[in-house]
């Protein structure tokens, strides 16, 4: 690969802020995304290269750079990799770079410690986040006053489940960490210290909102800008002033993909560009197949859809009152499905799912909502057992 | 000329050949495929794991079932212990082991929930099993007999294991690394670096770090050393995406599997492509073919010399009539596989 000599500055596009490791790529990146024309596809070298092809072969003015951030449009500056790029913005770039690096620092030391010395504005940046997560060991407060109630709350994370740590105690390096210096290729860079140029205030605690890696050229890129809009409100706030600000050259899928948890959430799945080919529910596809009637019956780890057999130990108790069902209906498929637990069908009258029904113990069934039948789930006709849960 | 044509016509039917280099196997289950996956020493071997609650061996040269035994319920996974041994689970929540040389099976125990997940690891000498039921368990494959339970912060939708590491992926995003020779406590607990529903994690075969992919077509590479300087590299990419009439339809991405030899990795998502990425130079080795359909599981030979396909509809679209559910067979070339050097 040829090198090229480096600024101080890793080569970054002008046109829509995009760091690269080489001004080689950058140049690929450049006239795939900036220079390339709209009508013919014709990768042009510049900006002003561009504008004149369209003008003197398809006899078409166009306004402005492609794919450039606002402010970056100016067709007419003839910028071609690094050269070309006005002094000020050079200057702008590197101050926000340095901020950045700053921020990072910042985050190791958030992260190790727990409880940096500074953590000014995190109050004022999360409004609305309960001041103590329960169960949260004190030293980590501050911390989990950003971060939603990560505790517990199974998925949620917005990348703090690191927060765990130091209960874990051996934690190496921080995984979390780890995840908190990449983001900073992006804009994203940790919230406590944020400076308002920084767009994605999407802490880098929280890795989803937005900090997918780019890749050099050749492949496609994500867009920084969709943070995660867990189930906690608060952050959507920043991440719309982020996701607003990130510089989105590919505006494709972006959208808060809400990555939750086991409350069968729904994706957001279509924008006005795109479309997520994916049933709404945030469950695996597998955990919705397992749901059509037709897989129900035969579900049961004892017991089969036709024959009535002795239970199997994990279920023991909870066959009894089913085992003359299935004798009666052999194969029957009962309409309703997941009864517990699947909120998304719409069964009237069961309990969603904490307990499994009959009464079990707890211990016995861990309540997986959403989906996946218990043995005889399927086969419930409405005569229902007594000291059923619903 | 006209016989010869007739006999080559009927060879390529009679052995169902999809392609120069690619055929579809015969007998394949009768509802959809929910994973496939090769002997460990040979690429004559198939298991393929069904919704129609079997799991069939395959001899793959002679395209012919060898062998079927079944579940009580659709089998989820599937994973050889060794060329003689396979083991699957399911949605009956029971892991089963089948002795493929007396077509024997035993039920080695249950978890409390589907099983999502089966796996092996040589280095450990240690079965591994991941379910709904938010847990992984161990299994000696010896005994065979249960070798531990430990849970997990969500339900488990994928697991790789990666020397001795293993590598959980859950519902919520959530990714765990675990050190199979000391269970005690959690490696490095993460987050997805992608803003979707994780769908598939496999390891690199030298066991560096680890691809992860997500239902909103994209994937990303990982790194397992925390360290900054490593975890710098990490990146990822949107792929299994098309456009149509102006809007981008967006696929997730199934499956993955690593060529054991070059490193690189293939990856089917459920727009009915197979891509194959260099991770190393960061572009798209190849893709093949559109497939009937969805992709649902992928699966190189230990030798790298054969590709496993399976085509698979999986309900992205809700319950509706898709092309028919097959296996397809596709022999791979370094040209397709190879990383190409700068």
């Amino acid at each position: 690969m040829g090198r090229k000599k480096k600024k101080q500055l890793k080569p970054w596009c002008w046109y829509c802020n995009r760091d690269f490791d080489d001004e080689k790529i950058l140049i690929q990146h450049q006239k795939a995304k900036h220079f390339k024309c709209h009508i013919c596809h014709k990768k042009l070298y510049t900006g002003p290269g561009l504008a004149i092809h369209c003008m003197q072969v398809h006899k078409e003015t166009i306004d402005g750079v492609p794919n450039a951030i606002p402010g970056r449009i100016d067709i007419e500056l003839e910028i071609y990799g690094m050269e070309g790029i006005p002094e000020k913005d050079m200057e702008e770039r590197r101050r926000v770079l340095e901020q950045k690096t700053q921020g990072r620092t910042f985050n190791f030391l958030f992260t190790h410690l727990g409880m940096p010395p500074m953590m000014p504005g995190i109050p004022p940046m999360m409004p609305g986040m309960p001041p103590v997560m329960p169960g949260m060991p004190p030293g980590m407060m501050p911390m989990r006053g950003m971060m939603p109630p990560a505790h517990g709350m199974p998925p949620m994370m917005p990348g703090m489940p690191p927060g765990i740590p130091p209960p874990m105690g051996h934690h190496p390096g921080m995984p979390h960490m780890a995840q908190a210096p990449p983001t900073t290729t992006r804009p994203a860079v940790p919230a406590t210290t944020v400076p308002t140029p920084q767009p994605s205030v999407s802490k880098p605690l929280f890795p989803s909102a937005g900090q997918v890696q780019q890749v050099g050229s050749g492949v496609a890129v994500n867009s920084s800008a969709p943070p995660s809009a867990a189930p906690k409100p608060t952050f959507p706030a920043y991440t719309q002033s982020s996701a607003a600000a990130a510089a989105n050259t590919s505006s494709t899928v972006a959208k808060p993909g809400t990555p939750v948890t086991s409350k069968p959430a729904t994706l957001t799945t279509t924008s006005a560009t795109s479309k997520l080919i994916h049933p709404d529910e945030d469950i695996s596809l597998e955990e919705l197949r397992a749901q059509l009637p037709r897989y129900q019956c035969k579900v049961p780890s004892a017991g089969q859809a036709h024959v009535t057999s002795p239970p199997v130990a994990p279920m023991g108790g909870v066959l009894p009152p089913q085992q003359g069902i299935p004798a009666q209906q052999p194969g029957v498929r009962h309409p309703m499905q997941g009864p517990f637990g699947a909120p998304p069908q719409g069964v009237p009258g069961y309990v969603p799912g904490g307990m499994p029904p009959y009464g079990q113990a707890p211990p016995m069934v861990p309540p997986y909502q959403a989906a996946p039948p218990r043995p005889a789930i399927g086969m419930r006709p409405p005569v229902m057992s007594p000291g059923g849960r619903y | 000329m006209s016989g010869r044509a007739a006999a080559e016509k009927s060879s390529t039917v009679r052995f169902n050949m999809t392609g120069a280099n690619e055929f579809k196997l015969t007998q394949g289950p009768e509802d959809g495929v929910s994973a496939v996956k090769f002997s460990p020493s040979s690429a004559q071997f198939l298991l393929v794991s069904s919704w129609d609650c079997t799991v069939r061996l395959f001899d793959v040269s002679a395209n012919s079932m060898r062998m079927k035994y079944q579940h009580l319920a659709p089998v989820l996974d599937c994973a050889f212990y060794d060329p003689t041994h396979a083991w699957s689970g399911g949605l009956d929540s029971q892991l089963k082991t089948h002795d493929l040389n007396t077509d024997q099976d035993t039920i080695v125990g249950t978890h409390d929930a589907p099983i999502r997940c089966v796996e092996y690891c040589p280095e450990v000498n240690v079965m591994v099993t991941g379910s709904w039921d938010m847990s992984v368990r161990l299994w000696d494959p010896r005994t065979p007999c249960n070798a531990g339970t430990f849970t997990q912060p969500e339900k488990v939708y994928t697991l790789s294991v990666a020397g001795d590491r293993l590598i959980v992926g859950t519902a919520g995003r959530r990714v765990l690394v675990w050190d199979l020779r000391n269970m005690g406590y959690v490696q490095q607990r993460r987050e997805s670096s992608l803003k979707y529903q994780t769908r598939c994690i496999r390891a690199f075969p030298n066991k560096q770090g680890y691809v992860l992919s997500s239902i909103e077509g994209r994937v990303a590479v990982e790194y397992l050393d925390p360290s900054l300087e490593v975890q710098k590299k990490k990146y990822a990419f949107k792929c299994h995406r098309l456009k149509e009439n102006g809007i981008e339809q967006v696929y997730p991405v199934n499956a993955i599997s690593f060529h054991s030899v070059h490193n690189t990795f293939a990856t089917g998502g459920s727009d009915g492509f197979v891509n194959i990425w260099d991770p190393f130079n960061k572009k798209r080795l190849c893709q093949f073919h559109r497939y009937p359909t969805s992709i649902a599981s992928l699966a190189f030979s230990s030798d790298g010399s054969l590709l496993a396909i399976a085509s698979s509809y999986m309900q992205e679209q809700g319950d509706v009539s898709h092309p028919a559910d097959a296996v397809f067979i596709r022999q791979v070339t370094d040209a397709e596989t190879k990383p190409k050097s700068t």
